[in-house]
């Protein structure tokens, strides 16, 4: 385990410029997810780290290391591929046993064998050790995939949306599995998502890229109340952000330059209009099991937020709507520190 | 044809079992899906018919005109092959002689020759060719600048007409004009006139066997691409990550993935070369001598030179039972590497 750091990576494929001047350090035991959009540059960053692309400017440091110039084998680096990127033809024990096997580490039997079982045990895959690769199940592939780079001890774990393929339940249950191991290892991870209910619940660190910057990293808790611009606002929250312009409401403690409000659930109170006064209406209550969407019309915006599974409101109902310390946001979209 | 009645199971890809059609399954599900595909409207229309019937209908061209050209011919020839038959003495009595034929070509000295000349060609053809055309199709498969212009030109021979190879091949070896005796001569110093390699009983079972190579290496080539292309590249990029070199690449990836492909053009190419004739046929006749007299220049021989209808009938079957034997056991192991 070491820290690693991106320094002003830049990277262009053909006319897209898929990294812009990334810089970024991962420290020794952190999980890091980048969080965005497709095409944003997530898993340009990984290959970057990986070796399996070369930056056009800038370096990248493995524990004190440039390995900028330096092949993916030489890198001591451990990748999960977002599709199942198992060998076929090899049993589970033979998949996990294949980064041992390489030449370069000189390892026993017995030494192999050991850390095949230990790490099956870790990704619960033990009962299968047998199997061909190929008659797993997707959740149970991954799971190879996963202990096949957990069965080395990189310098630092690279994911791209190991989760993205397997259905809702098992992402659940391997992101809670993915967190424990991280850390019960202590490892470096470097993770990307397009999901931030993943990025929210794993990450010690989010950095959310957008267009081949990295526009904001900090605690999940940062990113979440804190969110430097609209597009990381945007990014976090369900349901997201409402994003109003400043003279919807009346609202007197915006600071000079507001543009825009953003508004989550909690920077939200509603109430059933008394007294004749009203700022809007009730659309539509989504009705969801353990939670209501309400969407609300307020001269001629929609905006929608969280309310108690046993809300009083009704289609129709006319309410009046009170912030209470929103995000406000000036003209060119970033955050204006209250 | 597998055994009619005994559908057979087998493990596919994915872990299920599936059940190797039969013949009559075969015919039993296209009528069931014609059934299907057919509107309500029609089927109103043909009163009187059952569904099954009609799409029965439908698949009844195909199987007669498969009955004509393939089945019927085929009972004829058993049959032909425990007589004396003639075919150009028609009016002759035709005498069934029982297996003699058969008994007759098993313990013929010239037959078990033709077998042993077939069995050298095609071992020599399929090793040359399974080998360079993969090493092409690897080359191919880096994907180097101007890889799909090379790609072309490598196919140009598979392309030519056999009678059309078979003429000019017989120019290149020509010994006093031909390209390909002045250019061994000009490398090795042995004069052109000695290169004889198509009358020469050491060198002509080789002639064949290179024009053979020239012109299907191509087609073992495309065939192993498609099996190379279809890797798909993070199991590569996975590899390098954990480490394995090149060399392990090609061992635990590139090869046991291709391995099904590889076998498929080696089947293709074997059946093809166990019948091989328009080429040997152009090239040597079979000369010289009968060094390069393969069991379909026999055949040949025997049914239209010699007339001996009912032996050539039966000697066809006894190819036809050993192709049909071969093949079937080779696509059994092929399913199970497949299924890997």
């Amino acid at each position: 385990m070491a820290d690693v750091s991106l320094r002003g990576v830049s990277k262009a494929f053909g006319d897209t410029q898929a990294l812009d001047d990334l810089t970024l350090t991962i420290k020794d035991g952190e999980f890091i997810v980048l969080l965005g959009p497709t095409g944003a540059g997530k898993t340009t960053t990984l290959r970057l780290v990986a070796g399996l692309e070369r930056p056009d400017s800038g370096s990248i440091v493995i524990d004190g290391r440039d390995v900028t110039k330096i092949a993916p084998a030489a890198r001591d680096v451990a990748f999960v591929f977002q599709q199942y990127s198992l060998y076929p033809h090899l049993t589970v024990f033979e998949n996990l046993a294949f980064p041992l096997r390489s030449p370069a580490r000189k390892l026993s039997k017995d030494e192999i064998d050991r850390r095949v079982a230990d790490v099956a045990r870790l990704v619960r895959i033990d009962h299968k050790l047998d199997n061909k690769s190929t008659r797993l199940s997707g959740g149970e592939m991954q799971r190879v995939a996963i202990g096949r780079a957990l069965v080395r001890k990189p310098s630092i774990y690279l994911m791209d949306e190991p989760l993205s393929s397997l259905d809702a339940k098992l992402r659940g249950d391997l992101r809670l599995e993915l967190k424990r191991i991280q850390a019960e290892l202590g490892s470096t991870m470097l993770y990307v998502t397009h999901d931030q209910i993943e990025a929210m619940t794993m990450a010690d660190r989010i950095g959310i890229l957008a267009e081949g910057r990295l526009v904001q990293i900090g605690t999940p808790r940062e990113i979440y109340t804190e969110p430097a611009n609209l597009h990381v606002a945007a990014r976090l929250g369900q349901p997201a952000i409402n994003l109003l312009p400043a003279d919807l409401l009346p609202e007197t403690s915006a600071p000079a330059g507001t543009k825009t409000i953003g508004a989550r659930t909690e920077h939200l109170t509603i109430a059933k209009a008394a007294n004749g006064h009203s700022d809007g209406t009730i659309d539509w209550v989504e009705h969801l099991g353990d939670q209501n969407h309400l969407h609300v019309t307020i001269g001629g915006r929609k905006l929608v937020t969280l309310t108690d599974p046993d809300t009083p409101f009704a289609k129709g109902d006319r309410v009046t709507i009170r912030l209470k310390t929103p995000l406000y946001f000036d003209g060119a979209g970033n955050r204006i520190v209250g | 044809m597998r055994g009619a009645e005994t559908p057979e199971t087998m493990q596919d890809p994915s872990g299920k079992p599936v059940v190797t059609d039969t013949t009559s399954t075969i015919l039993d599900r296209a009528a069931e899906a014609a059934v299907r595909a057919t509107p309500d409207s029609l089927a109103t229309r043909v009163r009187g018919l059952s569904d099954k019937t009609v799409a029965w209908i439908f698949i009844a061209p195909t199987i007669l005109l498969l009955l004509a050209i393939n089945i019927f011919p085929l009972i004829w020839a058993i049959q032909l092959s425990f007589t004396n038959y003639r075919a150009n003495r028609p009016n002759e009595a035709v005498k069934n002689i029982g297996l003699s034929n058969y008994s007759r070509i098993l313990n013929d000295a010239d037959t078990w020759a033709a077998m042993q000349a077939t069995a050298h060609f095609v071992l020599w053809t399929i090793l040359l060719q399974t080998l360079i055309g993969f090493t092409l199709a690897y080359l191919i498969d880096r994907k180097f600048r101007g890889h799909a212009f090379w790609t072309t030109i490598i196919l140009v021979p598979m392309m030519l007409s056999p009678a059309v190879v078979g003429n000019f091949w017989r120019f290149l070896y020509e010994p006093q004009i031909g390209l390909f005796a002045y250019v061994i001569s000009f490398v090795t110093g042995i004069p052109p006139t000695e290169i004889l390699m198509l009358s020469s009983v050491k060198l002509a079972p080789w002639a064949i066997i290179i024009v053979d190579t020239w012109m299907w290496t191509p087609y073992v080539m495309l065939i192993c691409l498609a099996g190379l292309r279809s890797i798909p590249d993070y199991i590569y990029e996975a590899a390098e990550v954990d480490r394995a070199s090149n060399w392990r690449q090609f061992w635990s990836i590139t090869l046991p993935m291709a391995l099904p492909f590889i076998m498929l053009a080696v089947l293709f190419r074997g059946i093809e070369n166990f019948k091989m004739f328009d080429m040997v046929n152009l090239l040597t006749g079979g000369g010289p001598g009968s060094t390069t007299e393969v069991a379909s220049i026999t055949l040949k021989r025997e049914a239209f030179e010699k007339w001996r209808t009912g032996f050539s009938s039966a000697f066809a079957i006894i190819l036809f039972v050993a192709v049909f034997g071969l093949a079937n056991i080779y696509v059994k192991v092929l399913n199970r590497v497949k299924s890997r």
